[in-house]
């Protein structure tokens, strides 16, 4: 599942190229992470600060599948991407991907956080390389792909500066550009814009749709951003609060590519975006 | 350069400052000599004040540097096992409370009259600083990062040398830096209890003697070195510039 090259082609305004998967929303039927029957309890049973994040949480992402999922806060969902990426384990049930359980991280996934994780005192160039280095990629494979991926990410004159000397936004994209040179299979997403300002987020959204959209990458994030959730995703999965469980499962069958301006004056998107809010209880 | 000329101004005014107060105020120069006679008697001792202060910089070095090796080592062990986070801490809490100054006489009594009892009592002082400092460092590496690391599938030697060192650097050259002329006052406090070269031992000498002149010019020797030490390690610790940088 070799996505290197089209990924790296994906550059700006490279609309012309023709999508890999021009026909996303109805993809392969192969599940590429599955949970069945999650839970998650924090604390030990019985103590008086025990309580359950996540009962019974079951979903199918599929690979190539641009799946959302939106909860309250404190709903566990931040807990659930971690159990994707093996860093928490699960109390109940087991989550597959591909079709090993997963007990540990594995090099099939990338995990983009809400702070970009940069270290402080490595050049922005060094810091992407970082996470490859640390997987073992070798330093040739690295080199190969390095240009074309700051290129794609805007970052090409950015390489050598630090990250405090970049603004959040840049240091986000920064984050993303570690993650995608190890070019996993699945990336996981927990807020990845949430601290930013609503303009970066819009632009980020437009980029991070375009890269997946010229990739095999099957995406899977968590976001407090109904909005953001309706313009990437072809699926949201709604949480309820806790003991977080999903309640609703909702396709988002609106046309792909997506650009903002036609997205949003679609009629569509708009009830998608109040049916959404709805199932939150916003109103 | 303006800063430059202000520095040297102010302490051209310190220094008329003792020398005329001195003499106005009839101080006896036995209680406090003027500083003209300091130098004047520095100088007449010259050889004498170049061999102590080689001596005992010698003690100070050797004792930072094991101090440093010995500190890094046990606050290294204490973050990598459990065991020996819960063993050692509470150990080098406990000796870092006693008054160190109470074991010098003991040190003369264990590694003689020479250099070795001057330097352990140089890595006595110097070693708490810079195990505490180490164990704060590593154990103070953002629980973010650390997850970060662990789900790129990080080696745990790998996550150390990325990661946890140089996250720990700012914390430990602080400790360095408290370390420096707690160094100076190891070896100084050895060479005071009992010695036969230093500049300790040279106070001791001058005072005794009624030289206070001399006294002072060993103690202008003292301060030098130790700033000098000081510098030197503040300008290593320019290199971890990214105290408190977050991104």
């Amino acid at each position: 599942m070799a996505h290197a090259n089209i990924l790296l082609s994906a550059l700006p305004g490279s609309e012309a190229i023709t999508p890999v998967h021009p026909t996303k929303c109805d993809a392969t039927p192969r599940a590429m992470i599955s949970a069945e029957k999650v839970g998650k309890r924090f604390g030990s049973r019985g103590s008086a600060d025990a309580f359950c994040a996540l009962k019974d949480v079951s979903m199918q992402i599929r690979q190539s599948e641009f799946v959302s999922i939106l909860g309250p806060s404190g709903c566990g969902k931040s807990t659930l991407l971690r159990m994707v990426a093996g860093l928490v384990p699960c109390d109940d049930g087991r989550i597959l991907v591909g079709r090993e359980p997963v007990v540990a991280p594995v090099p099939e996934i990338g995990v983009v956080f809400q702070t970009s994780n940069l270290l402080p005192w490595l050049t922005v160039g060094a810091n992407i390389r970082l996470g490859a280095k640390m997987r073992k990629m070798p330093r040739a494979q690295i080199d190969a792909r390095l240009p074309g991926l700051l290129d794609t990410l805007g970052l090409t004159q950015f390489a050598d500066r630090y990250p405090h000397e970049l603004s959040g936004g840049m240091r986000q994209r920064a984050a993303i550009g570690q993650i995608l040179l190890l070019e996993p299979n699945v990336m996981l997403m927990d807020e990845p814009f949430g601290a930013l300002d609503a303009l970066t987020r819009d632009r980020l959204n437009v980029e991070l749709l375009r890269i997946w959209q010229h990739s095999t990458l099957t995406v899977l994030l968590v976001t407090h951003s109904i909005h953001e959730a309706v313009f990437l995703s072809d699926r949201v999965l709604v949480m309820s609060e806790r003991p977080g469980r999903v309640l609703h499962d909702v396709q988002i069958d609106l046309p792909r590519p997506r650009q903002p301006d036609e997205i949003k004056s679609d009629p569509r998107y708009g009830e998608y975006v109040s049916d959404l809010s709805r199932m939150m209880g916003v109103f | 350069m303006k800063r430059l000329v202000e520095t040297v101004l102010f302490w051209i005014v310190v220094g008329l400052i003792w020398e005329f107060g001195v003499r106005w105020s009839g101080t006896p120069d036995y209680v406090l000599p003027a500083l003209s006679q300091v130098f004047e008697a520095g100088w007449q001792m010259r050889a004498q004040l170049l061999s102590d202060t080689l001596a005992t910089a010698w003690e100070v070095l050797a004792g930072f540097a094991l101090a440093l090796a010995g500190g890094l080592l046990i606050g290294l062990l204490a973050s990598m096992s459990s065991i020996a986070r819960r063993t050692l801490y509470p150990l080098v809490t406990a000796l870092q409370s006693m008054p160190k100054i109470a074991l010098a006489p003991l040190l003369i009594v264990w590694f003689g009259y020479g250099f070795a009892s001057k330097l352990a009592a140089a890595v006595l002082f110097a070693f708490f600083p810079i195990v505490i400092a180490t164990m704060g460092g590593l154990a103070g590496v953002p629980r973010n990062l650390d997850e970060h690391f662990r789900a790129l599938g990080a080696s745990p030697a790998k996550t150390f040398w990325y990661l946890r060192l140089p996250a720990a650097l700012p914390s430990l050259v602080d400790g360095l830096k408290i370390a420096t002329p707690l160094a100076v006052i190891g070896a100084i406090v050895g060479e005071f209890i009992g010695s036969e070269a230093g500049l300790g031992h040279l106070i001791v000498f001058a005072t005794s003697n009624a030289q206070t002149s001399l006294s002072f010019a060993a103690i202008l020797m003292v301060t030098v070195l130790a700033m000098l030490f000081y510098w030197a390690v503040d300008l290593v610790s320019r290199g971890v510039w990214w105290r408190g940088v977050t991104v």
